[in-house]
């Protein structure tokens, strides 16, 4: 019913390669589960949730916690890069200020100095804090297993609440993404019930550049957190903003249909009327934001 | 010494645990070492809110390696309480609440024994429960204690058996009948307050050893120490001198560490093991159903003011919640009865306030007793009245405020008190009347105001006592019994001891922990009652060592003690303009002349104190001399916007005034004041939530929100105004709880004024207020 005290026993596995985690979670399925952070694991096991056998800590495996940019072919961040890493890093602060205001979102500053974004990603939670921000970026997942790596586009990666494409023996190494779009601007933008390390009762990530294939010179991503098993991309609201010009007008009809596509349910947390109207709040005053950098950038 | 304070009293001082506190040197119980042979408790709760106990099998638990002992409710046959003995340690023959304590393993681990207490099986029948206290008082409601007829009870309780009541206190003044067709205004109410929980900062520990001579200890974070040990001598048949209780600092009581909670558990598990301490502690978890909450509350109260605006009636039933055990909350409900109008004079009132059991977490005492839960109404209707009568507010609490020597509901002279004094302040501090613009088009922003007041609500005599003795180097140490909850209690004591010493500050040591063994006497560190109680207990025993010191000096030099005094920690004379140093002396006394004898010998001054004027009240009118010890009054204005799109409310700021008598120690008063207005702040906006069975929804801090420090009003402006009391010392009385009071109810004020729109139900929150604002849009 309630948390125990401290943790049931199990067995630390400090992995130092790729093939040594494949090796176990082959070995020991579901009883092995990995860790970087802890902050979501350790917690789960505490409340009884998930008794694994072993927990095999992946964090130090190469290059799990780097973070690379290079102009034109773009950013690889490790899994293991922890929320802070992300969300103070040069590079990312100046070539993707979204997924440094989403990781900076994330809990209070205490756990984000554990927290992974790899982490956040593979609970699949709907209220994960970075993953709207990637959907919105188009990032991809580099996921290592038995054949080797793969590489899959972070919107096929989510199936369900908790449920992901992994594979048996499969895991996350990096994620990566491409160079954006010149003049592009984003904003994520989270209602929690408090200021400060509180779960996201809705989470919004908008990303928008200027785009000559559309009708309105500008294409739009909305991606909805908290409001459905999964994180939701906004493709009605999204074709609403790239058929019509931009404006208050434009913008009030786009947030009203991302609040359509929202599913939230009722829980201690809130009400789904409230998170659906929540919807709607927060789109309008993220499009607006970066309307006003975009016009801004123009100028 | 560096520092070298003179007359201390009044002055901001540093606190005596300063240092303590700030490296983190200061230790908690739970940083107590017991070695090797310490044994470690869980326990096993039960998963419904009301059932009979069929059978409980420990034979897998007590088969795994590392466990040493089972216990249960066998083991405890005698009820344990405060006011009203209705709890045993361990649930006996049915369980009340999900979460209550069925049986207590204890192991060499921590781990170990929760293992083994998941192998426990316990058989239940489930039994109707009942959870809202208005439907816990119809006749058809689940009887939770069919033996409340039986429970020993003190004799201002008064429970009806063959109910769920297990206190009704009756309120009868004037004749409202006949006042509200005189009424030009009347507003009406039904205001419900949920349970929520104290959430101190250091989760409830205990470690208890039963020693196989049959000396008992018990160390643990406690707010009453000999309470508890009262209590638990009580239920267990332990002689009092037996049982010793040491409770080093407490990391946050605000009432949760008052009497007894989970600390018997843990007396009763060493007794199974003597010879071996065993340590039990609460998880975050726990500690909301595990130990105690606020009571919830269903209130319906009406008030009427005549055409001038003055008060003229009021008529009021308050249901509090109690929760599974009312031992302590019997009295909640007993205070609120006796302060049922509020801070108001109202000739004519009829109150009725029921404490009743539900199958809910125990309901106890939390910061204001009663308070905070029948102000949220009332101080929401004087405003409404106010609206009606097209009077201010502010102004409409002046005029009908209580005043010094105003006859008060229970018949009672209201002693020293100003709580215009306390209005003028708040409204000035957030200039009221002026409207200010918010700071966004989507933006409303408003101002509310809410006045209070309270008295320590305890029995009629409870008592203090304390030592005053001296060292060589006439450093001194005060011995007492109140406890260190981060409120300053040891600085106060050392501030009042030095100054009726007439000694430095700094010459003034706590004697700690407290040590039911060593300390003297105190009832428990509750109702704001310690720098008044207390306070007039150091210093009478600082008198009484100083008396002491002069007679000897006085005799020495030959002179009328009348001419003595002591300055600066030396005996003077306004005769003979001699001085003698209190070093040395104060133990080894003085030589006659020619060294021939001595005078004198080692200091310890002794003092105590304990009201004796307080009057039993009639039970059918509420009626007496003389109610309670005192009040303390306060205001509070509050200047907020909210976000009309999201809902959220941000506090600008808040201002509070309370008359405190005298502060001992402004800085101190401060930060009470800016905790209070946190918590208080807090406390509008959360709550124990449960589903229909009685499962707790949010019993851990994620789903459970307290204030942090970027969610609270963005300035905390205080106020002191300084009414001297009687019995005070140097005219202090206290200033504790009283600073969350009102909070609440000003929010809700402040709110209305921003949007128009009334709440009457706790917990505020974004998505309530944002519904109703789309309510109002519809109309």
């Amino acid at each position: 019913m309630l948390a125990r005290p401290g943790l049931p026993s199990f067995d630390y596995i400090r992995a130092s390669t790729a093939q040594e985690v494949v090796r176990l979670l082959k070995e020991h399925g579901e009883g092995a589960r990995l860790m970087m952070g802890g902050t979501d694991l350790l917690v789960r096991m505490r409340q009884g949730d998930v008794r694994p056998k072993i927990v095999v800590d992946v964090k130090h495996l190469p290059g799990m916690s780097e973070i690379l940019y290079e102009e034109g072919a773009g950013l690889t961040i490790g899994a293991a890069a922890t929320m802070n890493q992300v969300a103070k890093h040069p590079a990312v602060r100046a070539h993707y200020p979204l997924l440094a205001e989403a990781a900076n979102s994330v809990a209070s500053y205490q756990v984000r100095n554990r927290a992974t974004v790899g982490g956040n990603l593979c609970n699949a939670s709907p209220c994960a804090d970075t993953t709207p921000a990637i959907l919105a970026l188009e990032g991809r997942l580099v996921l290592y297993g038995p054949n080797g790596e793969r590489e899959l586009p972070a919107k096929e990666f989510f199936l369900g609440p908790g449920q992901t494409a992994l594979q048996p023996g499969e895991f996350l190494t990096a994620m990566r993404f491409p160079q954006l779009p010149s003049g592009s601007a984003g904003k994520y933008l989270k209602l929690g019930r408090s200021k400060a390390g509180d779960l996201s009762l809705v989470g919004v990530a908008i990303f928008g550049f200027p785009d000559e294939t559309t009708s309105s010179g500008y294409r739009f991503r909305i991606v909805l957190g908290s409001v459905a098993p999964v994180v939701l991309r906004a493709l009605e609201a999204e074709q609403v903003l790239a058929s019509q010009p931009p404006g208050d007008e434009t913008f009030a009809l786009a947030a009203q249909r991302a609040m359509e596509a929202a599913t939230p349910i009722d829980d201690v947390r809130g009400s789904a009327v409230y998170q659906k109207a929540m919807v709607r709040t927060l789109t309008l005053r993220g499009l607006r934001d970066v309307w006003e950098q975009l016009a801004g950038r123009k100028e | 010494m560096a520092k070298h304070t003179l007359d201390p009293v009044g002055k901001s001082v540093s606190r005596v645990d300063m240092y303590d506190k700030v490296t983190g040197a200061a230790r908690y119980a739970d940083d107590l070492q017991f070695g090797p042979g310490l044994y470690y408790g869980r326990l096993v709760r039960s998963g419904y809110a009301h059932a009979l106990i069929k059978r409980i099998d420990a034979s897998k638990a007590l088969q795994v390696p590392g466990v040493k002992a089972v216990v249960t409710g066998k083991d405890t046959p005698i009820r344990i309480g405060l006011y009203l003995k209705d709890r045993f340690i361990f649930a006996m023959d049915r369980v009340r609440y999900v979460g209550d304590a069925v049986a207590g393993v204890i192991a060499t681990s921590e781990e170990t024994a929760e293992e083994a207490a998941q192998l426990i099986e316990v058989e239940y029948e489930e039994l109707p429960a009942v959870f809202d206290p208005e439907e816990a008082v119809q006749p058809d409601a689940p009887l939770i204690h069919p033996d409340l007829g039986d429970y020993e009870v003190v004799n201002f309780i008064l429970p009806e058996p063959g109910t769920n009541i297990s206190e009704h206190f009756k309120l009868r003044k004037g004749d409202p009948e006949a006042a509200w067709p005189k009424c030009a205004a009347i507003v009406e109410g039904t205001f419900r307050l949920p349970q929520i929980q104290h959430v101190p900062i250091e989760p409830h520990v205990a470690v208890a050893l039963w020693e196989p001579s049959g000396q008992v200890t018990l160390w643990t974070s406690s707010q009453s120490p000999f309470a508890q040990r009262d209590l638990i001598a009580q239920s267990l048949g332990i002689p009092h001198g037996n049982l010793r209780v040491v409770s080093p600092y407490v990391g946050g009581g605000v009432g949760g560490k008052a009497g007894v909670s989970m600390e018997a558990c843990a007396v009763v598990m060493a007794r199974a093991v003597k010879g071996h301490p065993v340590k039990l502690r609460m998880t975050r978890e726990e500690e909301f159903i595990g130990t105690t909450v606020r009571q919830s509350l269903v209130a319906h109260t009406r008030i009427g003011c005549d055409a001038e605006g003055n008060l003229l009636a009021m008529e009021t039933r308050y249901y509090f919640g109690g929760g599974a055990s009312n031992e302590y909350g019997v009295n909640i409900a007993r205070a609120a009865g006796y302060s049922c109008t509020g801070p108001y004079y109202i000739p004519n009132v009829k109150g009725d306030s029921y404490c009743v059991y539900t199958n809910l977490p125990i309901g106890s005492a939390m910061r204001g007793f009663g308070m905070p839960e029948i102000h949220w109404g009332i101080e929401q209707i004087m405003d409404q009245l106010a609206e009606k009568m097209g009077i201010d507010p502010a102004e409409f609490r002046r005029r009908n405020c209580v005043k010094t020597g105003d006859t008060i509901l229970t018949g009672m002279k209201m002693p020293q008190i100003d709580l215009v004094a306390c209005i003028d302040k708040v409204t000035k501090a957030i200039d009221w009347g002026k409207e200010e613009k918010p700071s966004a088009a989507h933006k409303k922003r408003g101002k509310g105001i809410a006045i209070m007041w309270k008295a320590p609500a305890m029995p009629p005599n409870p008592g203090s006592s304390a030592i005053v003795r001296f060292n060589e180097d006439a450093t001194v140490n005060v011995e007492i019994g109140a406890q260190e909850l981060g409120q300053g209690a040891f600085t106060v004591a050392a501030q009042v001891a030095a100054q009726a010493l007439g000694v430095p500050y700094e010459w003034v040591r706590i004697s700690a922990p407290i040590d039911t063994k060593y300390s003297p006497y105190e009832w428990q560190t509750v109702a704001s009652r310690i720098t008044w109680s207390m306070g007039n207990a150091v210093k009478a025993a600082a008198e009484d060592a100083r008396k002491q010191i002069l007679d000897v000096v006085a005799e020495h030099w030959g002179e009328d003690v009348e001419n003595l005094d002591i300055k600066d920690g030396q005996v003077i004379s306004y005769q003979s303009e001699r001085e003698q140093p209190l070093e040395k002396m104060v133990i080894y006394g003085l030589p006659s002349e020619d060294f021939e004898g001595w005078k004198g010998g080692p200091i310890i001054g002794h003092g105590k104190f304990m009201p004796t004027y307080v009057t039993n009240l009639d039970p059918e009118t509420g009626q007496g001399t003389r109610a309670v010890v005192h009040y303390t009054v306060g205001a509070q204005a509050v200047d907020l916007e909210v976000d009309t799109e999201t809902g959220e409310v941000e506090m600008l700021k808040i201002a509070s005034a309370y008359d405190v008598g005298k502060a001992i120690n402004p800085d101190l008063v401060m930060t009470q004041i800016e905790g209070g207005a946190v918590q208080g702040a807090s406390s509008a906006f959360e709550a124990l939530k449960f589903d229909e069975k009685g499962q707790p929804l949010n019993a851990d801090l994620v789903d459970y929100r307290i204030m942090t420090t970027v969610d609270a009003p963005r300035e905390i402006h205080g106020d002191i105004v300084e009414t001297p009391l009687e019995d005070g010392p140097w005219g202090a009385r206290g200033v504790g709880e009283h600073v969350m009071v009102q909070t609440a109810p000003a929010i809700a004020n402040a709110i209305h004024d921003a949007l128009g729109i009334r709440f009457n139900d706790l917990p505020l929150s974004a998505e309530k207020i944002f519904l109703a604002l789309q309510e109002q849009q519809k109309d």
